[in-house]
This record gives C-alpha cells, structure tokens and sequence, in this order.
C-alpha cells in the first residue's frame, strides 16, 4: 500500500477564502467609526488585518507543502515551546496586560497571543500520541490519565491569565479527540461531568464571571451592566432582519455594541447582512465542517486522520461558542469568530491549521 | 504505517453529525432573533439610540382684565456642560476654577460635575445675562447654553396668591399658573435624534421633531387697580393692628367675576423660597373659619323669604335667650324692643336665634346649602376648603340657635362673599370666576367665560328688601364705619370669638370682618374683608374691618367711576390733595409729579431744573389749583452751612432730588435712569446751595 500525493481540498480551500473575505469587508465595516474617532484612522484595522490575511495564507501554503509526517517529531518540541510562552505571558513584564487579563506577549512590532499556539499545538501533539496509542486509550490510567494531565497544565496555564473562553475551547477539543481516539463512553460521561463542574467553580469563584452568568440567565434585566454586550448584540442582530440594514449601515457600531470588530463582529455582520448573511456564513462553517471531517475520514494513516479532525473540532468548537455568544446562547466570554474577527494569531494559526488540513487532503490511499 | 482504526472512523462520522445538528440549531436560533422577534429588537434598539431634546412651550402671559401684565415669562440661560468634551481638553481643574469663580459655585462641585461620567450635565439653571455673557466670553470647550424661559411676575407681590408661583423648569405649581397649567403651559415639544453610545449624532441619523404647543395667553377678571386698592388697604390694617392673618376679596355680583382678591401673609412670587410657605396659603380661598355676624344675612334671607318676618315686625330683646337648658346672652346692652331691620342693625342675637328656631332645622339648612355652604364655589383656584358645615341629621336646637347667630358652621371667605353676592344680585348666586378670556397667538379672543348663575337663592323682592335693611346697619347701626361718602353702601359686621384648639371658644381672640355692598340700591361692587386676630382694641368687625371695606370700596368705586348716587345738600367739596415736593426735579417730571396730583403747574423763568415751588411742599390745596414753580436760578441764601456730600449711586433721579433738596443742595441731572456719576465725591464738605451734577443711566 503506497501513498500518492494529490491535489489538495479546493472546495475547502475555497470555503476559507470566502470567510476571510468576508472577514475583512465586515471588519472595516464594523471598526471604521470607532478607529476613527478613537485612532483618526478609519482603515487602521484593516490595514492590519490584511498584513496578517497575506501573512497567514503564505504560512498557510508552507504548511501545506510540507510531510505532515514530520509533525509527529515535532510534537514534543512544540508542547515545550507552548507551555514555556504561557508560561512567559503571565509573567510581569513580558505579557501584556489587557483588560486585567495577560493574553498576549508584546513583540514590538507586533503582539503574539500564545494560547493560540498553545491550541494549534495540543491538536498536533495529541493526535500524534493517541494515533500511536489506540489499544491503550479504553484504559483510564494508562491511556487517559496522561492526556488529561497534560490538558490540565495547558488549561491551568491559560486559566491563569485569565481566559476561560479559550481554555473551555482547548478542553473540549481535547475532550473531543480522545472520544475520537475511541476512549469509553463511561469515562467520557464522567469526563464531561468533572469538566462542567470545573467549568461552575470557574465561573462560581470568580465574581465577574458570576455576573456574567446571571446577566446571561437574564440579560435583560441587567441591560445596563453585565447584560449590556448580549443585548446590544441582540438588538443589532434583531435590526438586521432578513435582508439586513445593507452593507456599512450598521447603527450598533457606534459604540453600542463593544468588541464589535472582534468578539462580536457576528452581530454587526448580521446587522448589516440580515440573516440571509447569517446563513451563508453558517453554511461556509458547515461546508467547513464536512470538508475537515472528510478529510480526516480519507487520510491515510490514523495520525492523519485525528489530526484533521482535531483541526476541524478546534476550529469548529470555536466558531460555535463565539456563534453561541453572539446569539445570546451562552454567557458571555472573549473567544473570536475563526477566520472572520480581527486578530493576527488567532488567524494565523487557524490558517496554518487549515494548511495542515489541505496538506492532509493531499495524501489518498493508492489502492 | 498503520491504517486508520475504525472505531475512530466511526466516532469522527458521529462528531460531524453533532457539529451539523449544533449549526442546525444556530440556524434556528438566529432565524428566531432576526426574522421572529427582528421587529420588535430593532424598535428597542432604535429608541435605545434616541435621544430627547426638549423643546419648552411658550408659557402663556397673565393679564388682568385691562390688558396689564401680570405674569410673563423671560428667557435665561442655563448652563451645561459635556464632561466628554472638558476631559479631552485635559484642564479639568482650571476650567473648575474658572467656572466656579464666575458662577459663584463651590470649585470642587463643579469638578465633580464637568468629570462626571456623563455626556450631558446641568451645572447651573437660568442664571443671569451678565453672568452668561461671561461665561460666553471665556469660551471654554464643552459648555453650553440652552435657552429656558423663567416665570416673571413683574408686579412682584401683587396678586401673589391668585397669580401663583412656578418652578425651575417653567411649571406652574400654585395659584393660576397652577390651576390652569394645561391651558398656560402648554405642552412642551421634542427634538428625537438617534446618538451614538458617547451622545455624538451618528450620520445619516433618524430624526423626530415633535413641535410644541404653545401656551395661551389669558385674561384675568382681576383689576389691578383695584387690586392694588386692596393690596394697600390690607397692608395698612396688618400694620396698624398686626393681625395673624387677613384677606379682602371685591366681587362684581352681577357676573360672579373677582375683582381683587388678596391675603396676609404674603409673599413674592419671584423669589417665593425666601419666605415661610404658611404665607403662600391662600386665606381667602384655602382657610374655613366661624364668621360670626356676616352669617346673619343667611338667616335673614332664609327668614324673610319663607315670610317669617318682614321689617317692620316688632321683637323684644331682654338681653338673653334661654335654649334647651343653655343661656345665651345677647350682648352688653339689652336691645329690648326693636323691629326686625333694628334687630339686623344692632345685631341682635336673640332677634336671630328666635328667627332660626321658628324656620326649623330644614328650612335653615335648604338656604344654607342653597348660598353654596359646606361645598367648594368652583372658583378656579387650587386647594379651595369646603368649609366645615354640620351634619343635618345631627343638628339640635341649641346648634340651629347658635348657627342662626353665625356660629358653630365655618365658612370660606370667597363663600361669604359669593353668598353676599347673591343678595346684592337680586338672589341669583353667581359661580365666583378669576378666568376671563383665553387669547390666541396673535392676541385674538379665543374663548370668554361667560357668568355662570348657579342657583336664584331668594326673590328678588326679598333681596332687594333685605338690601335695605343691610344699608340700615351702615346708616344707623353697627357698621358705621364703611359708610362711604357719596354713595349708598348697604353690609354686615362681624365680630366671632375664635375657637381653640381644644373646641372651646377664646377668651382673647376673634375674626373682626365686615361683609358689603354698594351702591346699595344697584350693587356694582361686593366686598368681604377677614382680618384674623387683631392686636389692640376695639376688635369688633365694626372697628377693624368696616374702615378696610370703606376705603376699598370708595376707591373702587371712584376709580370704576359709578355715578354718586346720595346728592348731598351741601355744596360738592372740591377734594384737598397734598402739594408734592417737586424741587430739584427735571421740569418734565416736576410737572408730571404735579398734574398726578392733580395740579395745574405754572412755569416761570428757563431752565432745566425747578428751584422752587409755591405753595410749598405738603401743603394742602384743593384738586385743581395752581402751583408756580420757578425755573431761574434764584440766588441762594442762607448759605453759611456746611453739608456733606451724599453718596448717591444707584438712585433713582426723584430720590437724589429729594435727598439733595433735604441737604439744601441742587441738582443738575444729565441722563436718565440711575445715578451712576457723580462731581462732587461723597464724603466731601460743601457749602449749602451748591449744585451737583449727576449722571444718569438708565436701568437695563
């Protein structure tokens, strides 16, 4: 049985070109009142968003010319690299503060989110080890234990910074992966429990989290606090109605709805794009989807395999929790639309995840 | 190289199912919030981005019934200020600072204030122009003047309590102003503009405006005139005998219109906050007390009209009535044999109690309500009381005897007065009115109140007969002192001893009021005047109250110029005014100060400024005679004296005259209005004769 290499996947290919694009009209749609009342500079954001787009595709082409073979060597190596930048970013002075949360080491020229890396990496490492180790997984101690360990330091790293969205995002992918790599679903179950535990005392023992919580329960009784960002994004998804306010007429950008190129770029997309905007988007995110995992499903070795289905839940997982939070479906936590919030790590490595994916769609079996 | 483990396979297929049925339910919930429920978001979200700019209505002026303002209303400014816009400058303290100073404000107040977390603050309503205009000329970022209007009542205390009083934001909150807020007030407009979340307008943004409705303004029955008779007559009682309060109310019976009303205390609508808010209570109006004597005409009327009595009938008074077991005296003399009109004249107590019993219970209260006792009269006015009547059911003899003779029942002035009106106005009980006409925008009558006659109380037979009677009281009995020279005048005293906060009557306190009208023979004028407590003796209605109504009422008269009705024999006086002081004036104002008075001047010599006068100042003279005043600079004698030179800013030119002519010194004015310069420093030794000349400016 031999390898052959083929073209890579153009229908996903296409699906992230078209979000990104996407991406970019909306962002300066969304950021150009606040960058120019704010920065004098209504094209800041998007300026900066295209350096990362032309960026982020040639990292993209790179990953995908590459053996994605080799990444089983790098594995290690790149759990040592993440865990010592998370490390990094919550020590003073190297992490930048933002918000009272220290997500991001500053580079000078640019800021770099590790938890990024460390997300991209966790996939890569855990598809490479469980691939080796599937006749051990049904075992809790053996096959389990040492996944779980090792998601608990990632996870425990970013908790710290704080950034629950995020962390939630890797502990589900994670999760996720070893219920692909065929763990039992008495475990998982007990998994799932223990996790939404820990996601309550999360929540619990941090006060503002606590009232988010609550303003998510009922937002609009706190309207003017922690209810604010739901229902000023429900307001301009509810404005947008089927066909939308048209393309720049959003009203909530004007410092209604914070995060708006960011976070909650959604709402103002589905302000300015109706819900007829809202389906094409979801239906990229669903093509996404069914690319990624016929990807996996036709890759021609089991490390192949989990690894795109580990790349396509993470980014999936994400872009469902962002989508969850926009619409007012879960409690509000700081987590970007993939592909189509601002941001330059999040889109670099989920463009870099996508490369993988096109890189592994490049290798069929040559019966 | 191992193939990929099937188990994984399978999972990864069911993984991708979840993640269709997690967007599969997006897709639902987002159809949910913009197609479902997208209307009723995107309303909500609009109001959320709306923004209220209140445009004020036009506050109505207040008239009186001759076209005189009474209330108007001034713009002013109030100052606001966007703490956004101070913050961007960075000089939050300096601008403090600076607006604190000018303002006349605590500095860290106005700190707190321009860095509030806000985009609009007031800092200061309806300040004065001159400290806007500095304000303006400071020219900070981030303040900003809105124009509001500031209610005026330019005749200060006059009418206060029927004009009323407003609040900062333009509101009536007493009196007219109060009474008829919807139709004076107006309703205020709005300017709706869509903002952005900092309070900037987005472009493109949605606008409403909402255009006001202005006030109308209306026309008073009140005459200012006879206003002011009233106002001064009161003045001069509280004064004279420091009552604890007082009121007089004039009526015209014919058509139920109020003439003049007024109170004591009172107070000054402009600066109301400075006073007691007891004085804002409205005696004549709001207060209920025991009338005493005046309540007589009720028993009177009641008796007379049920032909019980007629004026001629005789009555014994031996000085006290005995009623189911109670003594009632009468009063210090014993009347003894009297007829029905002596009975009313000297106000015999026994003479009404035997009234009030042989009428009954029924018959008493069927007049008694039918005079409008015990409910309000509907005068338009807030906060009227309804008096404190009886109830029927529990009435006994002794009560009707003691009601018959004005006690036990308490009564509100303008009933009194009302009630009066209707013997005055051949029985017929006319609603009590302070609404005349309503005008339009252009001054234009838009709607006249026309009189209303509530009820026909009595004949009129029997009022006019019972009006004869009462100008009896005036002639020969207690009410002497409101006899009016020149015209018939027809009334009632009251003297009521005041009850106690335990329900026991005063030794010490009574209500002295006297209740009239003239002319008697064709009532033009109706007139009630309370005077609550006075100081002093006599404290009988006779004494205090009478003199008050007399020369309310023979003011009024001579002002509204009723025809004299009593042609005396005696050649018609020529009335004697005192000559006024004109020395020192400018010639104009002299001879306008002299034909006020009803003097003729003649001029002699040139000049600019009057010399001297003759006959002197104070002088009696009758209307009408001559008075020389001298122009040419007569040369000054007597002066030896030394005066010191007065400091005379800020007066008017009559006052500086009058100061200057006390010090023997002469005045050369130079403009108009007040002084603000002048020559001769204050303080400064000059011989007596020396002229100084003042510059006048006039006032804003």
């Amino acid at each position: 049985m031999k390898m052959r290499k083929g073209p890579p996947d153009l229908v996903l290919f296409l699906v992230v070109f078209l979000l990104v694009a996407i991406g970019i009209i909306m962002i300066f749609s969304a950021s150009a009142v606040t960058a120019n009342i704010k920065y004098q500079d209504p094209f800041l954001f998007l300026r900066k968003q295209a350096i990362w787009i032309v960026l982020g595709f040639i990292l993209m082409l790179v990953a995908m010319k590459l053996n994605y073979h080799r990444l089983r060597e790098l594995g290690v190596a790149a759990i040592i690299i993440s865990v010592l930048s998370l490390i990094a970013v919550l020590l003073p002075g190297i992490g930048s503060t933002v918000k009272g949360a220290a997500r991001q080491i500053d580079l000078g020229f640019t800021s770099f989110t590790p938890s990024e890396l460390a997300k991209l990496c966790t996939v890569i490492f855990m598809a490479s080890s469980l691939s080796r180790n599937f006749d051990k997984i049904k075992s809790f101690t053996k096959g389990l234990l040492p996944y779980l360990l090792f998601l608990g330091v990632i996870c425990g790293l970013i908790i710290l910074q704080p950034d629950l969205g995020t962390t939630f995002a890797i502990a589900v992918t994670g999760f996720l992966m070893l219920a692909m790599s065929g763990a039992r679903y008495s475990h998982l179950g007990i998994l799932a429990l223990v996790g939404m535990v820990l996601v309550g005392l999360a929540i619990y023992l941090e006060p503002y989290r606590m009232i988010r919580f609550i303003a998510f329960l009922d937002p609009w009784k706190y309207a003017n606090d922690a209810g604010f960002q739901t229902i000023q994004s429900l307001y301009a998804l509810g404005s947008g109605g089927l066909f939308g306010m048209g393309l720049g007429q959003s009203r909530q950008k004007f410092f209604y709805l914070p995060e708006q190129h960011t976070d909650f770029i959604f709402a103002i997309l589905g302000e300015e794009l109706g819900y007829l905007g809202v389906i094409l988007v979801l239906g990229l995110f669903l093509i996404f989807a069914w690319r990624g995992f016929r990807i996996a499903l036709k890759a021609p070795d089991s490390f192949g395999s989990l690894l795109a289905a580990g790349l396509t839940t993470m980014v999936m997982a994400q872009a469902l929790i962002n989508l969850g939070v926009v619409s007012g479906s879960l409690p509000v936590t700081g987590i970007p639309l993939p592909f189509i919030s601002f941001g330059g790590s999040s889109l670099i490595f989920t463009l870099i995840a996508v490369g993988l994916l096109l890189n592994i769609s490049r290798y069929v079996y040559d019966r | 190289m191992k193939t990929t483990n099937i188990e994984s396979r399978k999972r990864i297929a069911s993984l991708f199912l979840i993640f269709v049925a997690l967007i599969g339910a997006l897709f639902v919930r987002f159809f949910w919030i913009q197609v479902v429920r997208g209307d009723e978001l995107a309303k909500q979200a609009l109001d959320n981005r709306m923004r209220e700019i209140p445009v004020k209505a036009k506050r109505g002026i207040l008239y009186d019934r001759n076209g005189r303002e009474l209330a108007i209303s001034v713009s002013t400014d109030s100052i606001y200020v966007n703490p956004a816009e101070i913050k961007k400058a960075g000089e939050e303290e300096k601008t403090a600072r600076e607006l604190a100073a000018v303002l006349e404000m605590d500095e860290e107040k106005v700190l707190s204030l321009i860095t509030s977390n806000s985009s609009f603050v007031w800092l200061k309503r309806q300040v004065d122009f001159n400290v806007s205009q500095q304000l303006k000329e400071l020219k900070i970022d981030g303040i900003g003047f809105h124009e509001e209007s500031r209610r005026y009542y330019p005749k200060g205390t006059l009418a206060c309590h029927i004009l009323g009083i407003s609040g900062t934001d333009h509101t009536g909150l007493d009196g007219i102003d109060l009474y008829y807020e919807k139709l004076i007030g107006g309703q205020d407009g709005k300017i709706v503009i869509e903002h952005d979340a900092a309070g900037r307008q987005i472009p493109e943004a949605v606008h409403r405006y909402v255009s006001p409705t202005e006030g109308s303004d209306v026309v008073l029955t009140l005459d200012e005139t006879i206003q002011y008779i009233v106002e001064r007559e009161l003045d001069k009682i509280v004064e004279a005998r420091q009552p604890k309060a007082a009121c007089a109310i004039v009526m015209d019976p014919k058509t139920g219109e109020i003439l003049g009303m007024a109170s004591r205390p009172n107070f000054d609508p402009n600066n109301y906050n400075d006073f007691p808010a007891k004085n804002r209570r409205n005696f004549a109006v709001n207060n209920a007390y025991e009338p005493g004597s005046t309540m007589k005409i009720v028993t009177a009327s009641a008796a007379m009209e049920e032909q019980l009595v007629s004026s001629q009938d005789r009555f014994n008074c031996p000085g006290y009535i005995k009623v189911g077991g109670h003594r009632i005296s009468c009063s210090d003399t014993v009347h003894g044999h009297q007829t029905f009109s002596e009975v009313v004249e000297h106000s015999c107590n026994v003479g009404f109690i035997n009234l009030g019993l042989k009428m009954g219970i029924d018959t008493y209260y069927r007049y008694l309500t039918a005079f409008g006792f015990g409910a309000k009269t509907g005068i338009d006015l807030p906060g009227e009381a309804t008096g404190i009547v009886m109830k029927e059911s529990q009435v006994k003899q002794i009560n009707l005897a003691t009601m018959s003779m004005g006690q036990t029942n308490a009564v509100t002035p303008i009933q009194l007065v009302t009630a009066a009106s209707a013997i005055a106005n051949g029985g017929a009980l006319m609603k009590p009115h302070l609404l005349k006409k309503v005008l339009d925008g252009d001054g234009n009558v838009q709607k006249v109140v026309e009189p209303v006659k509530a009820q026909q109380v009595i004949s009129k037979e029997t009022a006019d007969e019972l009006c004869l009677i009462l100008e009896g009281v005036v002639l020969n009995g207690s009410g002497r002192n409101a006899a009016v020279e020149g015209y018939r005048v027809a009334g009632k005293t009251g003297t009521a001893q005041k009850v106690g906060e335990d329900g026991r009557y005063l030794k010490s306190e009574y209500v002295a009021s006297f209740l009239g009208f003239a002319p008697a023979d064709d009532p033009q004028l109706v007139c009630l005047v309370v005077v609550d407590a006075p100081k002093g003796y006599p404290y009988y209605g006779g004494w205090v109250a009478a003199p008050v109504f007399k020369e309310i009422i023979s003011d009024s008269l001579r002002y509204l110029g009723v025809p004299r009705t009593v042609m005396e024999e005696k050649e018609e006086k020529t009335p004697s005014v005192a000559v006024p002081d004109v020395i020192n004036l400018p010639i104009d104002e002299g001879i306008k100060s002299l034909q006020n008075a009803g003097l003729n001047a003649q001029v002699q010599g040139e000049g600019d400024v009057i010399w001297g006068q003759v006959p002197k100042a104070h002088a009696s003279v009758k209307r009408g005679s001559r008075v020389v005043v001298y122009l040419s600079a007569v040369s000054e004698q007597s002066g030896q004296g030394k005066v010191t030179v007065p400091d005379l800013e800020g007066k008017s030119i009559k006052e500086v005259a009058r100061i200057l002519s006390q010090l023997g010194l002469h005045l050369a004015p130079d403009g108009y209005g007040l002084a603000f310069e002048q020559d001769l420093a204050a303080g400064q030794q000059v011989s007596v004769g020396s002229t100084i000349s003042v510059k006048f400016q006039p006032l804003e």
